[in-house]
């Protein structure tokens, strides 16, 4: 028999691992690797690092060239070959040859479609001025820190507030550019919850990027090059912008053959990588997946999910019966802004709602590690679960601590099925510099499980923000704390004088306790309680996690 | 004028900034408190208290573990 035709179409991630799994699996393949791009199996996500310099050369963010990947695998892979049409009946790609012309026909048995995503470029007035981009390929961000460092760049606006646009922020930003981040939605991190991206925000804010939310880029405007831009607001000088907005798959290729694309609007495959159409694998960024919670489909065009999925591609094309599978993601992440760190893993409270899920949650603040140990730095978990089951359906954590560890565990946990009970009782690796004796992840845990019990009741910033004029905010934290910041209209009344001074309050009215990070709030709620206060709760995760106004 | 060494390394809640306060509120005019602290939202805070509280902020040194600050007492 003769030896197997393998055509991968794209070799950045996906692409290139499908290649050189199946290459491993079965070395008899034959196997061609084409992309319409220069350059191969880079790093797209470290590419806002070589804007700011902090990756030094463009050849630190390629990967591979053609050749190493040739010289490890065995494998060919043609640069400046976009592929334009298929030939389904035939099994043919056509493909043009960019740097002349020429087309090529590219038999094929087995075809893997790894085309990747594309920046969502909105159709406005001067989009296409100088100096106005968008970050995806390694071109881009060769042109953007040769735009900065022509020292011609005093002022940049970065269009939408998700990973890529903030990331860019930071690094224009330490690169002495004025910053100012545009962003449709009410806060940045679209994907996170109010709470915790609020939090992000001001700590941004106070590095002093300019960050500007609820606001619609209506044009750019300039004389060939970029001058400003304008929004439903205001107008913003500009001599660099990049566009950020988001980025869809691409499906061009994929619709010509007929393939089925998801409700996601990226190619609908199984769990083995399979398309519709036999012998057709979609991988990558322009593939979609399953939310392991939901069950439903979902498209999260991530590094590292392109990876699996290429992983998996590789092992079912050489043995069909094999059957290996990606069966879904969680939408893990985690991101760096400054000297702050952010991470997410499963449903946010907002989108379990959506869900239709009874979603209960807590917010608590905890140490990275042991407060005794010198270094430690303070993190705030935010755990959702579901009323009913108890099962835990998402996370997210923030702080200027280590925040993927704990995001980690708990993505463990959900992909296992675990209840907040399980979340609790998990045995962690613990030395001071290392954790807290009880980990943040355990502390979350205990604190929903008491909010679930109904053994202390709870009010989440967001909440008491919208009723701050019809409860009383009790201050529990000493004097000096309470004047530096507090809630706008509290009261201040020392833990430790509590029972002397409580009984002037009304026992009848909503009180909302609130300390530094919600334990002696916890505390003192047991207090009135005992008191006889009828309707009394714990602002969750104190002033330590309180985004809005305070004076 | 004394100075008026302080230790708050550990200390969270309530936090060093409660033990400044106190200890200010005892000192003399003049006097000078040296406060090493690990806890890091006290860099923010004693500015704030400072600033309200008309004492003088001196010296504010933000290590990777330790914060250290010098305040002379109204």
């Amino acid at each position: 028999m003769m030896n197997q035709k393998v055509l991968v179409i794209g070799a950045v991630a996906a692409g290139t691992k499908t290649a050189a799994k199946l290459k491993r699996e079965n070395p008899n393949f034959d196997i061609t690797v084409i992309t319409k791009d220069e350059y191969i199996s880079y790093a797209g996500c470290g590419l806002p690092y070589y804007i700011g310099g902090v990756i030094e050369e463009k050849k630190e963010l390629v990967v591979k060239t053609p050749e190493d990947f040739k010289l490890i695998t065995g494998i060919d892979v043609l640069i400046n070959h976009e592929a334009i049409d298929i030939d389904k009946e035939n099994k043919k790609v056509k493909v043009k040859v960019l740097a002349t012309g020429e087309v090529k026909d590219f038999h094929y048995d087995k075809l893997v479609i790894a085309t990747g995503a594309s920046p969502f470029v909105p159709p406005i007035e001067g989009i296409d001025l100088e100096r106005v981009f968008t970050l995806r390929r390694v071109e881009d961000a060769l042109a953007i820190r040769e735009a900065v460092e022509s020292g011609e760049i005093k002022k940049a606006v970065v269009v939408g507030g998700g990973f890529i646009g903030l990331e860019t922020a930071e690094n224009l930003f330490d690169r002495n550019i004025e910053v100012s981040i545009v962003e449709l939605a009410p806060h940045i991190l679209p994907g996170f919850d109010e709470e915790i991206a609020l939090y992000a925000q001001n700590y941004m804010t106070e590095k002093g990027v300019n960050i500007l939310t609820s606001e619609k880029v209506v044009s750019i405007k300039g004389k060939g090059k970029v001058e400003k831009v304008v929004t439903d607001k205001r107008e913003i000088e500009a001599d660099l912008v990049i566009m950020s907005v988001g980025v869809k798959p691409n499906v061009g290729l994929a619709k010509k053959l007929g393939i089925e694309i998801g409700t996601t609007r990226a190619i609908k495959v199984n769990q083995h990588m399979e398309t519709n159409i036999p012998d057709v694998y979609a991988v990558g960024d322009c593939a979609e997946t399953t939310n392991l919670i939901t069950g439903k489909p979902a498209w999260y065009p991530m590094g590292s999910t392109a990876n699996k999925m290429g992983r998996v591609a590789g092992i079912n094309m050489n043995d069909p019966e094999e059957k290996d599978s990606l069966k879904g993601v969680l939408g893990t992440t985690v991101v760096k802004l400054f000297g702050l760190n952010a991470a997410k893993t499963g449903l946010s409270e907002r989108d379990a709602k959506k869900e239709g899920y009874d979603v209960v949650s807590v917010i608590v603040p905890g140490n990275d590690k042991a407060h005794y140990y010198p270094g430690y730095r303070m993190i705030i978990t935010k755990l959702i679960a579901d009323k009913n089951t108890h099962k835990v359906l998402g996370a997210q954590v923030i702080g200027e601590g280590v925040v993927d560890k704990p995001i980690d565990i708990i993505a463990t946990a959900i992909t296992l099925g675990a209840k907040v009970e399980d979340l609790e009782k998990l045995d962690l690796a613990y030395a001071p510099p290392f954790s807290m004796a009880m980990a943040t992840t355990i502390v979350a845990a205990n604190v929903l499980l008491n909010k679930l019990k109904g053994k202390i009741e709870t009010i989440s910033p967001v909440q008491l923000k919208d009723k701050l004029d019809e409860v009383v905010v009790l201050d529990v934290r000493d004097e000096a704390s309470n004047m530096i910041c507090s809630i706008p209209g509290c009261i201040n009344i020392y833990s430790e004088e509590l029972s002397m001074k409580a009984e002037e309050l009304d026992k009848n009215k909503e009180t909302v306790l609130v300390c530094k990070i919600g334990k002696n709030a916890y505390l003192s709620y047991l207090q009135l309680k005992e008191m006889g206060f009828k309707n009394v709760k714990v602002l969750e995760g104190g002033m330590a996690a309180y985004p809005y106004k305070t004076e | 004028m004394a100075e008026i060494n302080l230790n708050c390394k550990g200390l969270q809640c309530p936090g060093p900034i409660m033990q400044v306060f106190k200890t200010a509120k005892e000192a003399k005019s003049g006097d000078v408190i040296n406060v090493k602290v690990t806890d890091r939202g006290f860099a923010k805070d004693i500015q704030a208290w400072c600033k309200k509280t008309g004492n003088e902020l001196l010296e504010l040194n933000e290590g990777e573990t330790e914060i250290s600050a010098k305040i002379k007492v109204k």
